[in-house]
């Protein structure tokens, strides 16, 4: 049933949405061949995708909150502080338990996500500026907390909840929990997509005067964005923990840029009202692609950036093109 | 309903200076509530080290001014700085000075390029010029630092002149240089008109690419300027330096009334906004305070700061209706 | 006058965007002294001829003769520097920079070390701003202005580069009548000092005052040229059009019903204040005024797009508080904003969605949206709308005037709204698609809905309203039944008030 809506939901979506989804799509088949190629075939293999799922399902996450942002023609700066913030409140609470953790590893980033969306969207400040206050403001909370450093266990020596240190190893139908957790969070984008305040999401970046003047609770669509942007942050962060089993508040620092990158490849334009979900999922794979690429062509990590920075400029050039034809 | 009305009139007119309002804020509380504060070291200090921030603070408002923004200056210090250095253990001081600006230059006028022909946005084209510079600086020297055992390099970087940081006497000269071409050079009132009105500037027949250009280059060239302090001050080339020194530019320039749209701010305005980053760094060691707070009072100043300049449009906006110019 | 030397020749001229011919073998010429005016339809090449006399396009074939110099084509620096000039409807200053600079702009004077020579741009611009008789702050940094004022700066940017021609595109868009008049008294004292202008308005009446020849275009062809005396409206209208327009009154006897709205004492502190009216069922309130009267300010009082000061609004008998566009959507009101590119569509999103946003608010319960329902019915109503669309998918953006519009009414339409405000609802809309919206109008109103239309056209305001309201300086300043309606009463009641205040905004 939710193919089928999805088919639907297709029909609406703008032309150039759809040509965007396309080009990124011919980037990354393009990609995924140059990467079988190298890889003699290896990189195909089930085993390795689903290792690249794996890798990338933090960033994926944390993308899709900077998706819903960015359509809004805003952008959020605070997401790598947010989840290195997340880390540090997971470990730090273990005493109240997995589920006390959780809740706070959840509700603070959240609270600090509608700060950000009151000021963008009540007190119409720039987002750029508001969520770079907040990455700095949550980037300090985070070092205070933690005392600076990382957190290898709960504010009583309390340790790691055994659940979550098998989080990461644990599987269903073969799939890791994590990938299940980047499916679960692309579902809900979808989903709150179809919803009338997630819809309304595009006509509020696209033209934020023309939405109010329709009907459209303009505050309300943007502040949930921001809402979900540090939600998703904050679960980035639960699968940063269960992946390293510490955390640090700069364990979310590389997660800001990439997610920003992401999102942008996948298309979606900063001046906001265009993008997909699909395109920043592609988004997110292409960046894995390129890493695994890297690793495939023995290319030292040092270079890593610099190709980021080229595939971003690719990307970009690529899509401002299509702007006018 | 009239005192909201005189209050937001009085913020119009303090508009342009309210970055010097909160530094003058600060001052205040430092001089009585902290101590040690207005004493020379103390000062001194605060110079010293925020002047390679102001340096590219400068450079960044340059490129604000056009609404478009440099995202690549921390990673263009890093470039610079190895650059520099490997030159410099190599030949001479000097060639290797200049190796790194004109390194750097290139880096900001590919980005020039990139963002005056292309329609591509200057937010993920410095994002990409950034990681460029980066995995460059890192290329270059293996990732590993390049000590410079110029002796006199190294202290020039350090040392100060009648209690003023030498460093300090190059940022207030670009400083001047930066007023005087945005006040006197037509290719500088261009630079407020490209951010004001791109469109109306193309009819008149200013060569808009050209002046996108000129900003990219320059912020990359005050930012080497930036650089090869810092490496001198360092001792040595680093390729991992520089991070994040772009958002704290962008930050000053932001606190000191730039606007991100284009066409608003003034240059005492972003040395304010240095300015008062350095005075909280200052009031914030002096107290005592751990480092690890500095950020969430950043954070709200930089909040406040913007708050602050942005009482002025909103009040222009409801009352008469007329475009905004942000 | 017309045996000089014409200061332009346009012969043979053709124009093709990707295989769609735009400009058949149109031909045009010049006069120092003379205002040539340039109407046609939204569409019929208006813009694309002017662009290729400043040099913006290049045309395919023709021949362009400036100052006796043949040319295939120009180039837009070389026109410029040579005194080819246009003033366009988006005016064309730069907010940060003060009248002096920006009537220098691009071409400052210089001293010799290359530095702007502060003085003389500021004797320059004095100069330039004496000769066409207007004074204004030369550091004034333009922001600030009014929009007229900004206009006046990019005319004297104009002549400040010794134009010799002046291209006006729809100069008096949102001019106060007394703006205009200074507008025209400029405009004569540039045809004394032997300028030669092209004029282009959908304003007829400013064509019939300010004009020496009228060029008429239609899809690209000119369909008649001669000199303003030759015309008259009817006449310019079936050149501009094809077909005789039909100014008779569109007649039904007044059907009206139920009061649906009722706003009482509305007012908002220096904009307008104590407006009273009533909406009636099956009615179409027509409200005119100068432009500044305040029209648009009270509709968006009423939408809640804007705050009030004090007032009531009874919604068939209720009392209701609107407070935002939400609410007054929710109640059933609708409101087509004056400007339909910036407020009334989001330009980068399909039409489809476009037309849906309000249904959609309307009829969802805690965010779940009924999308089948949504989309048959949206595409059901752009049907009804005679949108004409290569795709539901395509951008809005890719729409024309006309059809852009439609597609805001199909919104509200859709939204099942019993009372729309319209706020300029054809302008710069051709006369095919005009029609066509008048026709929605009546069939909404038909079905026992209401319309208050707003408009500054006299002729639209005489035929399609059932009664008329006149606005002035913020106030009611009376209202008129169908029968009696003249445009000299109109008029009549909308400067009455404005004897007092010179004009001004």
């Amino acid at each position: 049933m939710l193919k089928l809506t999805y088919l639907q939901q297709w029909k609406v979506r703008s032309k150039t949405d759809n040509q965007r989804i396309l080009t990124t799509l011919i980037i990354l088949v393009a990609l995924f061949a140059i990467a079988a190629i190298l890889s003699r075939g290896v990189f195909l293999k089930p085993s390795n995708l689903l290792n690249l799922v794996f890798q990338n399902a933090i960033l994926g996450v944390v993308s899709l909150g900077q998706f819903l942002v960015i359509i809004t023609a805003g952008i959020d700066l605070s997401v790598g502080s947010l989840v290195g913030l997340s880390t540090v409140l997971l470990m730090v609470f273990q005493f109240a338990g997995l589920a006390g953790a959780l809740v706070m590893t959840l509700v603070v980033p959240l609270v600090l996500g509608l700060i950000n969306g009151f000021f963008v969207s009540l007190r119409r400040l720039p987002a750029f500026v508001v969520t770079l206050a907040m990455m700095l403001f949550a980037y300090s909370l985070a070092q205070v907390i933690s005392g600076g450093a990382g957190v290898y266990s709960g504010l009583n020596g309390a340790p790691l909840s055994p659940a979550l240190v098998a989080f990461n190893k644990q599987v269903i139908f073969g799939i890791p929990y994590p990938a299940i957790v980047w499916i679960a969070a692309l579902l809900g984008v979808s989903l709150y997509l179809r919803l009338s305040l997630g819809h309304f999401t595009y006509a509020v970046g696209g033209n934020e005067l023309a939405a109010f003047l329709s009907g459209i609770p303009v505050v309300t669509v943007r502040l949930l964005a921001y809402i979900l942007s540090a939600l998703y942050a904050s679960i980035g962060g639960i699968l940063a923990v269960a992946r390293v089993g510490e955390g640090h508040p700069a364990s979310g620092q590389p997660y800001l840029l990439d997610s920003i990158a992401a999102v942008t490849i996948g298309g979606a334009n900063l001046a906001g009202g265009e993008g997909s979900v699909i395109g920043t999922l592609m988004g997110v794979i292409i960046l894995g692609t390129i890493n695994n690429i890297m690793n495939l062509l023995n290319i030292s990590p040092m270079m890593q950036p610099a190709v980021k920075g080229i595939v971003i400029l690719l990307a970009v050039y690529i899509n401002s093109r299509k702007k006018r034809g | 309903m009239r005192n909201k009305a005189s209050a937001r009139r009085l913020a119009q007119r303090l508009n342009p200076y309210s970055a010097w309002i909160v530094l003058l804020v600060l001052v205040a509380y430092g001089a009585f509530g902290v101590r040690n504060f207005l004493s020379q070291m103390n000062l001194s200090a605060i110079l010293y080290q925020y002047s390679i921030i102001g340096l590219l603070a400068l450079g960044q408002f340059l490129v604000i001014l056009t609404a478009g923004i440099d995202l690549s200056q921390g990673s263009v210090v890093a470039l610079t700085s190895i650059t520099a250095a490997l030159v410099m253990t190599r030949y001479n001081v000097w060639l290797g000075i200049a190796c790194g600006l004109l390194l750097a230059t290139s880096m900001g006028a590919i980005s020039g390029l990139l963002v005056s022909r292309t329609s591509m946005p200057p937010f993920l084209v410095t994002l990409g010029m950034m990681g460029v510079a980066r995995g460059l600086a890192m290329q270059i020297a293996n990732a590993r630092p390049v000590p410079v055992y110029n002796d006199s390099f190294i202290a020039f970087g350090s040392s100060s002149l009648l209690g003023i940081p030498v460093s300090t006497y190059i940022w207030v000269g670009v400083a001047l240089l930066c007023l005087f071409f945005l006040t006197r050079r037509p290719l500088g009132r261009y630079v407020y008109a490209v951010g004001s009105s791109e469109e109306n500037c193309r009819l008149s027949g200013i060569k808009v690419p050209s002046v996108k250009l000129t900003v990219y280059v320059l912020s990359a060239l005050l930012t080497a300027v930036g650089g090869v302090i810092w490496t001198s001050r360092l001792g040595s080339g680093s390729p991992v330096g520089g991070v994040n020194y772009e958002l704290e530019s962008i930050a000053a320039v932001v606190v000191g009334g730039g606007s991100l749209f284009g066409g608003k701010g003034r240059i005492d305005g972003v040395m304010a906004g240095v300015l008062i980053f350095g005075l909280i760094n200052s009031i914030l060691n002096l107290s005592g305070i751990s480092p690890f707070w500095q950020g969430m009072i950043k954070g709200l100043i930089v909040l406040l700061a913007v708050a602050l300049s942005q009482l002025r449009t909103r009040g222009g906006d409801k009352e008469e209706g007329e475009p905004a110019n942000a | 006058m017309l045996e000089e030397v014409p200061l332009l020749e346009l012969k043979g001229v053709n124009k093709s965007f990707s295989g769609v011919q735009v400009l058949h073998d149109v031909s045009l010429d010049l006069h120092p002294g003379e205002v040539h005016c340039l109407v046609g339809e939204n569409g019929a090449g208006k813009s694309t001829l002017i662009k290729i006399i400043s040099g913006a396009y290049r045309c395919d074939s023709g021949e362009i003769t400036f100052l006796g110099q043949h040319f295939t084509h120009l180039n837009p620096r070389w026109a410029l520097g040579h005194g080819i000039s246009t003033i366009y409807q988006e005016i064309d200053v730069v907010p940060a920079l003060s009248v002096a600079e920006n009537i220098s702009l691009g071409n400052e004077p210089r001293k010799r070390n290359g530095n702007i020579d502060r003085a003389a741009l500021k004797l320059r611009a004095k100069k330039l701003l004496e000769d066409i008789g207007v004074s204004l702050r030369l550091n004034a940094p333009v922001g600030g202005l009014k929009i007229a004022h900004q206009q006046l700066v990019a005319i004297a940017k104009a002549l400040s580069l010794n134009s010799r021609i002046l291209i006006l595109d729809e100069p008096t868009a949102v001019f106060t009548a007394s703006e205009i008049e200074m507008l025209f008294r400029i405009i004569r004292k540039l045809k004394q000092q032997g300028l030669g202008l092209i004029y282009i308005s959908h304003h007829l009446d400013e064509i019939f005052q300010i004009g020496d020849r009228i060029t008429v275009l239609r899809d690209g062809w000119v369909t008649r040229m001669g000199k303003v005396q030759e015309f008259d409206k009817e006449s310019l209208i079936q050149a501009m059009v094809g077909r005789q327009i039909d100014f008779s009154r569109r007649g039904e006897d007044d059907q009206s019903g139920e009061e649906i709205l009722r706003v009482e004492n509305l007012s908002r502190k220096g904009v307008y204040s104590g407006i009273n009216l009533a909406l009636r069922q099956g009615e179409i309130v027509g409200m005119a005024g100068l432009v500044g009267s305040g029209r648009s300010e009270m509709a968006r009082g009423i939408f809640g797009a804007d705050p009030i000061s004090s007032g009531q609004l009874w919604l068939r008998g209720r009392r209701i508080r609107v407070r935002s566009p939400r609410q007054a959507l929710a109640y059933g009101i609708g409101m087509l904003p004056e400007n339909r590119k910036e407020e009334g569509l989001i330009q980068v999103r399909p039409l489809a969605e476009n037309a849906g946003y309000s249904a959609v608010q309307a009829t969802s319960r805690f965010g779940v949206v009924p999308w089948s329902r949504i989309r048959s019915l949206v595409r059901k109503i752009i049907k009804d709308v005679e949108v004409r669309f290569p795709s539901l998918n395509s951008e809005v953006r890719y729409l024309s005037g006309g059809n852009q519009q439609k597609v805001v009414i199909a919104k509200w339409l859709a939204a099942r709204s019993e009372v729309l405000i319209l706020d300029e609802p054809t302008r710069g809309v051709d006369v095919g698609a005009r029609e066509e919206i008048y026709k929605l109008m009546h069939k909404f109103k038909k079905e026992g809905k209401a319309i208050l239309m707003i408009s500054s056209d006299l002729p639209e305001i005489l035929t399609q309203s059932d009664r008329i309201l006149v606005m002035a300086k913020g106030r009611i300043a009376g209202e008129i039944p169908r029968r009696e309606a003249t445009e000299q009463r109109v008029l009549s009641l909308a400067l009455e008030a404005g004897k007092e205040r010179s004009g001004e905004k």
